[in-house]
């Protein structure tokens, strides 16, 4: 009986109905638009939604987001959907160089992504690149097939492999701790301190932090 | 010496300054004082019983100063005088204290410390008003014309509401046809009348009318003097053509082997070195454009003078100038069409079917190049996708245009209607932010325009344009924001809905006569709500685009009532000026002329006399601002009601100390 309500049931198209899709009063944030400012943004309230943004953005034309639309959802503090989307942006500044307003989109989204990482919405790449500069001084990690290929082809080790970097990559690793960066996007040293010069000046750092 | 008697009035306004200061305890405060004979507080001092009240206290207690705390000196300043000039008493021995825009609505979170700087600005009122002197009004006689700058619809209509009231008017236009803006479109909304079919008659009433002199083909060269008195030179361009011979046969500029591009038609046609801007052209005489006359440029041809009728053409003349005198002034200068920029990036002038509204307007008018045909101007066939873009020029931050020049929205709708009348099969898309339909009879139209006419509107600004190289048709990506999409379509011609931009000559203008300029470039007002065609030059107004965009309607209706200010001095045959003005004691003055370099209106001049050269100020150009008194070295210039005495009285007060 009731596989046959579920199919009758606008017209069988049951799997086009979600659970109700409104957004209510208390999603809205009225102190998000100074939020961004305070973050780096400006002016979000100005925008008169024209969407030439969207139509000059390169990611816009791609994915499903909308420069336009995540203006949109500051403007009214629409917080946690908005918080999902500016990782996207490659800062090519090309919305601030259109928009007849004169907001800066690319710098909203640098905001955005502060927001969202203090409030903990860091996607897995963000880790995963943060891992990779903690660990070799670069944001790609390497292939091992590459290893291997340029072991065969007699070629030397890439470069952060040679011992000289090793004192570089431990240079970053004490910006990023100093910075308290590791700490914010929840990337810690699995292994604990060899050094004790290293151990000290961490916590000198930590100190300053503080 | 008489003996000083002050009423003292403190406002309530309602519960505007009664809410937070407790009036009736400052009147009882002011009571107190020094010299003040009685203290009241009413509902509102403004009211026909809080004046009468006042008229009865100056005969009963034998008042000879009045203190009214209420407002700003803004509003009701004038009201108080005349209240206190009908009483008997010299209306400038009245001192207003405003208790509301500098008390009441500023602290209204601490009524006891409101209520004491009220208390201490009534103080310092009193202080003040013992030494008002009495001051006389001065008159000044006017000069019974108008000049009207500028011969579009503005000041054309301007001078014909002034000439049916009666009054002279120089009608001074720097192109050789009265007509202006107006005259160069094809139709008019919302009701496509034909403009020039609805302008000419004006036109020519304007030519025809005694009271209305024409000065065309003419630039106003120098503006000096004051409301009333104002000194104009005018420079008459040469024409070389004499005006009186010339019956504007055209047989000139048949012969005239010289083309150059033609302003009137935005230079989509032609005109010759010899011409009439447009064949409705008032006057109708031609001009010879010394830039461009091959005589001018070789010394040779000549062909004009073999080919007039009537001995017309004079090469040999020269600018002339004129000097007139007048006694008010209405500037009309209106607007330029915006040109688009590389930074708009819609690929104007880049791209040979991207045009200008105001070129498409010359383009469907009848007499324009193409003869009323919609083309293409990279191959002359008939468009069948058009597209038009908003707010080209408008609402842009970036280019420095923030403001809505308010008729764009309305004349794409008249364009696109002409479209479609002229051929019916042609798609017609408009890419729009906003629709601002806001006149009477004007959503009406946007409606009849998809309904009738199936006009496709796009919200979105176009984020690109570019070129097929093949067919030189535009593709044009933009979002459609509404259907959260980006979209790419083609069209055989685009239409930039340009906004409008001062017309090139406003700033000099306004310079000659200090107008003041909003941020947009705009000419300013002298109250955007109850004073708007005044400037705060007296005796200037403006009217038209000068001082903002606005359509057709609008601007007749703003030249009427410039027309009506100008002419009330004129009619009235003199002027009053106030006297809070600067004067210059002539003993102290050491002539050094600082005063004549830092005031913003022009006011002191520099005289010599029997004692060598002493500094004056001309009182109706005085506005009163203080600018001479504090820059004058030897403290030789004095403003009336802010004298330094005044002044550290009412120092003195607020500090509680006693006047030296």
């Amino acid at each position: 009986m009731s596989g046959e309500t579920e199919e009758t049931f606008i017209g069988g198209q049951k799997t086009l109905v979600v659970e109700e899709k409104v957004v209510l009063d208390k999603e809205y944030d009225p102190e998000f638009v100074a939020e961004i400012v305070k973050y780096g943004g400006r002016d979000v309230k100005t925008c008169h939604q024209c969407g030439n943004c969207t139509g000059v953005c390169p990611y816009s034309l791609k994915t499903l987001y909308k420069t336009r639309n995540i203006i949109k959802m500051c403007q009214l503090g629409l917080k946690s959907l908005v918080l999902q989307t500016p990782w996207l942006c490659a800062t090519c500044y090309r919305c601030y160089e259109h928009c007849p307003e004169d907001i800066n989109a690319a710098e909203v989204m640098i905001a955005l992504r502060h927001i969202a990482v203090r409030d903990g919405f860091i996607p897995d790449f963000i880790q995963r690149v943060t891992r990779n500069v903690r660990q070799y001084g670069q944001s790609v990690a390497p292939a091992r097939e590459v290893e291997i290929l340029r072991t065969q082809l007699e070629l030397g080790p890439l470069s952060y492999a040679k011992p000289r970097y090793g004192k570089t990559i431990n240079e970053v690793q004490y910006i990023m701790r100093a910075m308290g960066y590791d700490k914010l996007v929840h990337v810690l040293d699995e292994k604990p301190k060899e050094k004790a010069a290293g151990a000290a000046a961490d916590q000198a750092a930590e100190g300053e932090v503080r | 010496m008489v003996k000083i008697r002050i009423g003292v009035y403190v406002c309530h306004c309602g519960s505007n300054i009664g809410g937070v200061v407790d009036s009736k305890a400052v009147a009882e405060y002011a009571q107190t004082l020094k010299d003040v004979v009685v203290a009241r507080d009413n509902k509102y001092t403004c009211s026909d019983r809080g004046q009468e009240e006042i008229k009865q206290d100056v005969k009963e207690h034998k008042l000879n100063r009045v203190v009214i705390a209420s407002c700003s000196p803004n509003l009701h300043e004038r009201t108080f005088r005349r209240t206190v000039a009908d009483a008997g008493l010299n209306p400038y021995l009245f001192q207003m204290v405003n208790i509301r825009e500098q008390v009441s609505w500023v602290h209204a979170g601490d009524k006891d410390a409101a209520t004491e700087k009220a208390k201490d600005l009534v103080r310092m009122g009193v202080s003040k008003v013992r030494l008002l002197e009495p001051l006389l009004e001065r008159r000044v006689t006017v000069e019974k014309s108008v000049l009207v700058i500028g011969g579009g619809i503005a000041g054309i209509e301007a001078a014909l509401q002034l000439s049916s009231l009666g009054v002279k008017s120089h009608l001074v236009e720097r192109t050789p046809s009265i007509g202006g803006r107006m005259a160069q479109l094809d139709k008019t909304f919302p009701t496509t009348d034909c403009s020039i079919c609805i302008l000419a008659p004006k036109m020519v009433e304007v030519g025809a009318s005694p009271n209305i002199t024409l000065h065309t083909y003419t630039d106003v060269e120098a503006i000096e003097g004051y409301v009333g008195n104002f000194n104009v030179t005018l420079r008459k361009k040469a024409r070389h053509v004499n005006m009186d011979r010339c019956i504007g046969c055209g047989s000139c500029a048949e012969v005239c082997p010289v083309k150059v591009p033609s302003e009137f038609d935005m230079g989509m046609g032609n005109r010759k070195a010899a011409y009439v801007p447009f064949p409705q052209a008032v006057p109708l005489k031609y001009t010879i454009d010394e830039a461009n006359c091959l005589y001018f440029k070789t010394g040779k041809c000549q062909l004009c003078v073999k080919a007039c009728p009537t001995d017309a053409i004079e090469h040999d003349t020269i600018d002339v100038l004129e000097d007139l005198r007048v006694g008010a002034i209405i500037v009309a200068t209106g607007f330029d069409p915006y040109t688009p920029k590389v930074r708009d990036y819609f690929g104007y002038r880049e791209f040979a079917n991207v045009m200008t509204a105001m070129e498409f307007e010359r383009m469907v008018n009848a007499s324009g190049p193409t003869k009323g045909h919609i083309v293409r101007p990279s191959d002359g066939k008939t468009p069948r996708r058009i597209a038009f873009i908003q707010c080209v020029g408008s609402r842009n931050k970036k280019i420095g245009n923030q403001y809505c020049s308010n008729v764009c929205c309305m004349y794409t709708m008249k364009n696109a209607q002409i479209i479609k009348e002229h051929e019916p099969d042609t798609d017609v898309s408009v890419y729009y932010i906003d629709i601002r339909a806001h006149g009477k009879g004007f959503e009406e139209y946007y409606h009849r325009l998809r309904e009738r006419y199936q006009i496709e509107y796009i919200r979105g600004r176009p984020a690109k344009i570019w070129q097929d190289p093949q067919t030189l048709n535009l593709k044009v990506r933009a979002e459609e924001t509404l259907l959260n999409q980006i979209t790419d379509r083609e069209f055989d011609l685009i239409v930039l809905s340009v906004g409008l931009v001062p017309a090139a000559g406003t700033d000099r203008i306004a310079g000659m006569l200090n107008l003041s300029k909003s941020n947009d470039g705009f000419l300013q007002e002298a109250h955007p709500k109850l004073r708007p065609v005044e400037t705060t030059t007296e005796g200037v107004y403006i009217c038209g685009c000068a001082q903002a965009p606005k359509d057709i309607p609008s601007t007749v209706a703003q030249a009427r009532a410039a027309a009506a200010a100008a002419a009330a001095p004129i009619l009235r045959g003199e002027f009053v000026i106030e006297p809070l003005v600067a004067r210059v004691d002539e003993e102290a003055c050491v002539g050094c002329g600082l005063c004549v370099e830092v005031c913003p209106y022009k006011a002191p001049r520099l005289v010599k006399g029997p004692v060598g050269q002493k500094a004056e100020i001309v009182e109706v150009l005085c506005r009163g601002c203080g600018v001479c008194v504090s820059a004058c070295p030897h403290h030789a210039i004095k403003a009336e009601q802010f004298s330094d005495e005044q002044l550290e009285s009412e120092m003195m007060a607020a500090l509680k100390a006693e006047v030296r």
